[in-house]
């Protein structure tokens, strides 16, 4: 039995957790907000409480405070920004206010992303050219493999001007794996090994999540499709790990010249403009449609971090055969 | 002597030729022996073999005939020949010359080379920390509930990759998955019942998979629509790990009875694992693949490597889906995961 509170409040995504004089800094993605340690006790217990089958006097009782309090302390949280009214938000809103709202937590997003403990460890110097190796012969995968998603995609659009946009993405991309097959060759692949080899599981999930998004709604794929285009938008957020691998790692010029070419392509087609484009053919979406495309690309976020950590955790066992084969029952 | 000398000299391969020493076959020297291990096998060789084998090594490449090996190495080509056909007994050497794209395996053959290899491919998952993890308490109250979650999202997800396998089934296989997916639909409701004594109903419904568990999924919808009998060989090693007896069955109950221990809260939510693995149990769907492959024409070389490449991913993935739980819910501390909304973010 869920009480009111539980029916009338979530908690808002905190992205980052730091301490602080006295306390906790909690980052949200407009605001971060400061919190003594009693206040962030009681914090921790009324977000684990929420989606709880427990009743307000257990949690009355968990904070220390009297039944009568704890109303004013979800307000209180509530005015700080840590929880929202469920009934709060707008029942809809155009596409461009759509990507107005986007635009306002892409940036924590990829924070999300690109959180994993891989790229420190690359740019410390404590990675090696084996697991950028690893890097670009998966990107070289999910990267071919855009000829899974992009063209059903295409498909299940229905609005003829997104159907076109979608289509030109399409055609503008197809064949950009060239770019890192000639990377691998650079690196001493030849096309063969490179060709015949299978991605990583979460490699491959990456490009079967954008086919589900695809066949669930165009605007959930074309949130997905964004936030991978928003890790391309300028050369400053990507120049410093390829360059400084090229450093560490001696990977060679040649290796690296034909990436920093396919992103250049990318900014030239200012594909990270596209999804924009798709939204103002969009005169309406209901809070419930706006609901399910911004989890997807939340979704999407998520699949970046654990893809790195896959990528992480396969490449640095010496062991492991790279280029990965598939298995062939006549020789393994 | 299964070689032959072409007019020209050089040796031409017999029907039984070209020897390869395995791919991942480990080969681990030892004081006047030396032990090769290839995924479950595992043979020693001692004395004049152990000798011939590691100077014979470099030639095992499945291109060299024997003959031109056995004249490299001065040896009479009877010897090697001899030795080869140990190894290819004991599963580390095949030869590549008598195989070919248009021999048939039957069904029984495959379901036989099937299991092997499982269960091989499934010790890595057996081996994860996770289990350990629990099973010492030292998991976090994330890691303990998220498995609980991700669980009843992958049995739940039935309605998915057993509803597409039927419904693109093959003449043969489309009775077995009808069956499976009839008998299966419901299993996510006995997890369901078990979260809901920490959770209400609406957040277990609503809560949303890792990437990892959406993975494993995705990977079991997209092989359902695309070949059943492929499907059925990956989800037959989700299965063994639920059916299996002896020693996996062990480990599984001193597994819950740890969890127990360390983490009481859990109390229903492992009842219902177990009420799950009975479930299972009961409709003995340990024979189901031995059925499927009883019913399937002989299948060729490719459809074979096919179904294999399925069950070796689908084990990656089960890897995957294990790693996601350990290591997601050891950074990311939120569960339930509920899905955003415009307010959230």
């Amino acid at each position: 039995m869920t009480t009111t509170l539980q029916s009338n409040y979530r908690t808002r995504r905190v992205y980052e957790i730091r301490p602080s004089e006295g306390g906790r800094e909690l980052r949200l993605s407009d605001r971060v907000v400061e919190l003594g340690e009693r206040e962030f006790g009681w914090y921790q217990r009324v977000a684990s409480w929420l989606p709880s089958v427990q009743g307000v006097a257990e949690l009355s009782r968990d904070l220390g405070l009297d039944e009568a309090r704890v109303p004013r302390l979800f307000e209180t949280f509530e005015e700080s920004g840590l929880i929202y009214r469920v009934d709060a938000g707008a029942r809809s809103m155009t596409g461009l206010e759509f990507h107005e709202r986007f635009s306002t937590v892409l940036n924590s997003w990829l924070t999300q992303a690109f959180s994993h403990p891989f790229w420190e460890r690359m740019m410390s110097g404590k990675g090696s050219a084996r697991l950028f190796t690893g890097w670009l012969i998966e990107l070289y995968h999910y990267t071919k493999n855009a000829n899974r998603h992009m063209p059903l995609s295409a498909a299940h659009a229905h609005e003829k001007p997104i159907k076109q946009l979608r289509a030109k993405h399409y055609a503008e991309e197809w064949n950009h794996y060239h770019y890192f097959m000639k990377s691998l060759k650079a690196l001493g692949y030849t096309d063969a090994q490179i060709a015949e080899s299978v991605p990583l599981p979460m490699t491959l999930a990456l490009s079967n999540f954008m086919r589900q998004a695809a066949r669930h709604d165009i605007l959930a794929y074309s949130i997905c499709s964004a936030v991978l285009e928003g890790t391309t938008t300028d050369r400053k957020t990507y120049n410093p790990y390829y360059d400084k691998s090229g450093e560490l790692y001696g990977i060679p010029r040649e290796a690296i010249q034909p990436i920093y070419a396919h992103l250049d392509l990318d900014v030239k087609y200012q594909h990270s403009d596209l999804f924009r484009d798709i939204l103002q053919h969009v005169p309406e979406m209901s809070a419930e449609r706006a609901s399910t495309v911004l989890d997807y690309g939340h979704q999407l976020v998520e699949h970046i971090w654990l893809w790195t950590d896959n990528i992480e955790k396969y490449y640095q066992v010496e062991s492991n055969p790279v280029p990965r084969r598939p298995f062939d029952v006549r020789v393994d | 002597m299964q070689t032959a000398t072409a007019t020209n000299g050089s040796a031409v391969p017999g029907p039984k030729d070209l020897p390869l020493l395995r791919r991942g076959a480990e080969v681990i020297p030892g004081d006047q022996k030396v032990a090769i291990r290839h995924h479950r096998d595992e043979v020693t060789l001692e004395g004049a073999a152990a000798q011939l084998f590691l100077r014979a090594g470099r030639y095992l490449d499945g291109k060299t005939p024997l003959a031109s090996a056995a004249a490299e190495l001065g040896e009479a080509p009877a010897r090697l020949e001899k030795l080869c056909g140990e190894l290819e007994k004991a599963g580390v050497v095949a030869f590549l010359s008598g195989q070919s794209e248009q021999v048939l395996m039957s069904g029984t053959d495959f379901y036989k080379l099937h299991r092997e290899l499982c269960n091989h491919w499934l010790e890595a998952v057996y081996r994860h920390p996770f289990w350990e993890r629990v099973v010492t308490g030292r998991a976090s109250r994330a890691q303990v509930i998220g498995f609980a979650f991700e669980k009843y999202h992958y049995i739940e997800a039935a309605f998915e990759h057993m509803g597409l396998a039927a419904a693109n089934a093959t003449p043969e296989m489309m009775p077995h998955l009808a069956r499976h997916f009839i008998e299966e639909y419901t299993h996510g409701d006995i997890y369901r019942k078990g979260l809901r004594s920490l959770f209400p109903d609406e957040v277990v419904l609503h809560s949303q998979p890792l990437p990892s568990t959406r993975a494993l999924v995705n990977y079991l919808n997209e092989s359902a629509q695309r070949s059943s009998f492929a499907y059925y060989a990956g989800n037959e090693l989700l299965q063994m790990t639920e059916n299996e007896d002896g020693g996996a069955a062990g480990a599984v109950s001193e597994f819950y009875d740890a969890m127990r221990k360390h983490y009481p809260y859990t109390g229903k939510v492992i009842d219902s694992f177990i009420a799950h693995t009975r479930a299972d149990q009961n409709l003995d769907h340990a024979n189901a693949f031995l059925l499927m492959c009883q019913s399937v024409p002989p299948l060729t070389m490719r459809e074979v490597n096919d179904a294999l490449n399925v069950a070796r991913n689908m084990a990656e993935h089960l890897l995957l889906f294990m790693d996601g739980i350990d290591t997601f819910y050891a950074n990311f501390e939120v569960v339930p995961r509920l899905p955003c909304d415009l307010l959230s973010e």
